[in-house]
C-alpha cells in the first residue's frame, strides 16, 4: 500500500531527523551524552540504526569513552533491528555502521553479540565510486575508532579530496560534507592533504541544506578540524641537533603549513 | 593509466577522433565556408565572425605540422589548411595593416603567430612588431592575465626578442593563485586551460610550468573533466585534455576520450556541448568549428607527448 510505505518513511526520517538533533544538541552542550526518549519509539530505534556511531560522537569528540546510556539504547535497537552480516554483507554502509556502533556499545559495557566486521571496506571502482562509499561510511569518522575504513581513508587523501571537490561543484551538498569530515578526520591523524579543509567548511555553511543529518556532520567536520588545527599549531619538538639550534625555525614551519 | 594496452588504445582513439576533426575542418575551409568577406579590411566590424575561426583553424594546423606525429594524409591537409588561411589573409598583409593602424590590438601578434611557427613569414609585420619592443604602449595594454600570457607566448613563437617575467606573468592567473579547485566555474575553466597552453607553448615546452601548478592539475582535472563531462560541455572537456597532454603522464582516463570520440558525427563535426546541431552547414560551421580545433590540438598534443615520453625512455 503505497500511503502507508509514504508514512511509515516519513515517520522514519522525521525520526532520523529528530535522533540527529539530539545529537547536534548533545554536541553544542559539551560533557553530556545523547538524551534519548523514554522510551524510543520504534522509529527512533531505527534512527538510532541510522545514525550508527555517531550517537556515541558526543563522548567521543571530548575524548571521554562511549557512555553506557547510549549503549544500552543501541542494545535496544540492535534488538528490534538486528544488524547484518555474514558473508557477502561487506557491500551495505549500514554493516560497518552497526559494527562500529556495536563495537562503542560493548566498550560501554552492552551485552549485544559482536557484530563481524565486513570482509573488506570499499575498494576500486576509480576514486569518484570509491569515495562516494566512502561518504556513506562517514559516521566512522570519529576519534577513537580505527578500523580497516580508517586504514583506507589514511591510505588515499587525493581520492577523498578528488570525491569532496567534486561533491561540491555539482551541489551534492550531504556528499561533500561527509566527505570533507572524512578530511578533517585525516587532517586530525596526521594525513597531508591537496585541498584545505577550513575553507571548504566556509563553504558548506553557505549551502547547507537545512537538515539536522547534515548539520550533525557539519558540527563535527568543524570540531574535526578545529583539533587538527590545535594539533598542527603545538610547537614543534625540541630534539633538534645542537647544530640547527642557532637557525631560524620559521622557514619549516612555513613550508609545512604551506597548502600545495 | 600506465599499462600499456590502456595506452594504445587511448592513442587510437585520441587519433582518430582527432584526424577526422581536421578534414571536417579543412573541409570547410576548402568549400569556402570559412573565407573572409571578399571585401575584407584592416577594420574587421566584427572579427570575431570569421577571422577569429581562420586563426583558431591556422593554429591547429601549425601544431599538426609543428607535432610532426600525424599521418602523410593528416599532414597534406594541415599544410593545405595552413595555405588557404594565410591566403584569406593576403599573406599576412591583412594582419601587417591591422597592426600598423591599430598598434594597440593584440590580434595581429597572436593570429601571425600561428603561421610564423610553421615558416609562413611576412617581413614587415615582424619589423613593426620588433619596434613595438622598444614602446611601453603596446606592452601596457590592459588585458586579462591569461590574455597577457597568449600574447608573450605569441611574441616568442615569433621570436621577437622581448623578455616577460614569465614568473609574475603566471602568478598574476587565477591558476597561479592555485585556488580553491571546487570554486571554479565554467568560463574560468577556459582562463585554466589558455594559461597552460601558452605557458607551455601547447605542450611543447612543458617545464613553463611552475612545478606547483602542474602538482595543482595533476590533482584536479580528474575532477573537473569529470564534473563537465557529466553536463555534455564537449568543448571544454576537449581543453582540459589539451592540459593534461600539457603537465606530463595523462591522469585522465581513456573513457574521456571514449566520451568524446562517440559524440562526433559521421562527418566529423564534434558538438561543443548537449544543445542540439543546427541544419544549416553555415550556421553548424558557427557554432563548431572551435571544438573541431580543440579536437585537432587535443590529438596531436597527447600524440606527440607520449611519443617524446616513449622515446626519452628508449
Amino acid at each position: 500500500m503505497p500511503v502507508t510505505a509514504d508514512a511509515l518513511r516519513d515517520e522514519y526520517a522525521d525520526a532520523v531527523e529528530r535522533m540527529a538533533g539530539r545529537a547536534l544538541d548533545a554536541l553544542a552542550g559539551g560533557g553530556g551524552a545523547v538524551v534519548f526518549p523514554d522510551p524510543p519509539s520504534t522509529a527512533e530505534l531505527a534512527a538510532v540504526r541510522v545514525l550508527g556511531p555517531d550517537v556515541f560522537a558526543p563522548a567521543l569528540m571530548d575524548s571521554r569513552p562511549p557512555d553506557p546510556e547510549t549503549a544500552t539504547v543501541v542494545a535496544s535497537a540492535f534488538r528490534v533491528f538486528p544488524p547484518a552480516d555474514g558473508p557477502g554483507a561487506h557491500a551495505s554502509p549500514a554493516v560497518w555502521r552497526d559494527w562500529a556502533a556495536g563495537r562503542l556499545a560493548v566498550q560501554a559495557g552492552a551485552v549485544i553479540p559482536a557484530v563481524a566486521a565486513p570482509e573488506r571496506p570499499p575498494q576500486g571502482g576509480g576514486w569518484q565510486a570509491w569515495s562516494l562509499a566512502m561518504a556513506q561510511l562517514s559516521a566512522l569518522a570519529l576519534p577513537g575508532l580505527e578500523g580497516p575504513v580508517h586504514d583506507a581513508a589514511r591510505r588515499d587523501p587525493l581520492s577523498l579530496s578528488r570525491g569532496a571537490v567534486r561533491a561540491l561543484l555539482r551541489r551534492d551538498h550531504r556528499t561533500a560534507v561527509r566527505l570533507t569530515r572524512w578530511l578533517a578526520w585525516s587532517e586530525r591523524a596526521g594525513v597531508t592533504l591537496p585541498v584545505e579543509v577550513p575553507p571548504m567548511l566556509v563553504r558548506l555553511r553557505q549551502i547547507g541544506d537545512g537538515s539536522a543529518r547534515s548539520a550533525l556532520e557539519m558540527a563535527l567536520a568543524d570540531r574535526l578540524s578545529a583539533e587538527s588545527a590545535r594539533h598542527t599549531e603545538k610547537p614543534p619538538p625540541t630534539e633538534e641537533p645542537p647544530s640547527n639550534a642557532d637557525e631560524p625555525s620559521t622557514g619549516d614551519t612555513q613550508a609545512t603549513g604551506e597548502p600545495r | 593509466m600506465t599499462d600499456a594496452a590502456t595506452d594504445t588504445e587511448l592513442l587510437a582513439t585520441a587519433q582518430r577522433w582527432s584526424s577526422r576533426a581536421l578534414h571536417w575542418l579543412h573541409t570547410r575551409y576548402r568549400t569556402g565556408q570559412g573565407d573572409l568577406p571578399p571585401d575584407a579590411t584592416v577594420d574587421f566590424a566584427d572579427p570575431d565572425s570569421a577571422y577569429k575561426p581562420l586563426g583558431e583553424a591556422a593554429l591547429a594546423a601549425s601544431l599538426v605540422l609543428r607535432d610532426g606525429v600525424a599521418g602523410a594524409r593528416d599532414l597534406e591537409a594541415a599544410r593545405d589548411l595552413m595555405d588557404l588561411c594565410w591566403r584569406q589573409l593576403h599573406g599576412g598583409d591583412l594582419l601587417y595593416e591591422r597592426q600598423l593602424r591599430h598598434m594597440l590590438l593584440t590580434d595581429p601578434v597572436e593570429t601571425y603567430a600561428h603561421f610564423a611557427r610553421v615558416g609562413y613569414r611576412h617581413q614587415p609585420l615582424e619589423d613593426l612588431l620588433d619596434s613595438f619592443t622598444r614602446l611601453r604602449a603596446p606592452n601596457a595594454v590592459e588585458l586579462l592575465p591569461n590574455r597577457r600570457l597568449a600574447v608573450a607566448n605569441a611574441r616568442r613563437v615569433i621570436g621577437l626578442g622581448d623578455r616577460p617575467d614569465w614568473t609574475s606573468l603566471s602568478a598574476a592567473t587565477w591558476l597561479g593563485a592555485l585556488p580553491e579547485p571546487w570554486a571554479v566555474d565554467w568560463s574560468t575553466g577556459y582562463s585554466i586551460t589558455h594559461t597552460v597552453f601558452h605557458l607551455t607553448d601547447w605542450g611543447a615546452r612543458p617545464e613553463g610550468l611552475p612545478a606547483a601548478v602542474r602538482d595543482y592539475l595533476r590533482d584536479w582535472l580528474p575532477v573537473w573533466v569529470d564534473i563537465w563531462l557529466e553536463v555534455g560541455q564537449w568543448d571544454l572537456v576537449g581543453e582540459l585534455l589539451i592540459v593534461d597532454a600539457c603537465v606530463g603522464a595523462p591522469v585522465c582516463d581513456s573513457a574521456t576520450w571514449d566520451r568524446l570520440a562517440a559524440v562526433q558525427h559521421p562527418d566529423g563535426l564534434t558538438p561543443r556541448d548537449t544543445d542540439p546541431v543546427e541544419d544549416d552547414p553555415a550556421e553548424a560551421f558557427r557554432d563548431h568549428e572551435h571544438t573541431a580545433v580543440v579536437a585537432v590540438i587535443a590529438g596531436t598534443a597527447t600524440l606527440s607527448r607520449v611519443l617524446d615520453a616513449s622515446s626519452a625512455t628508449r
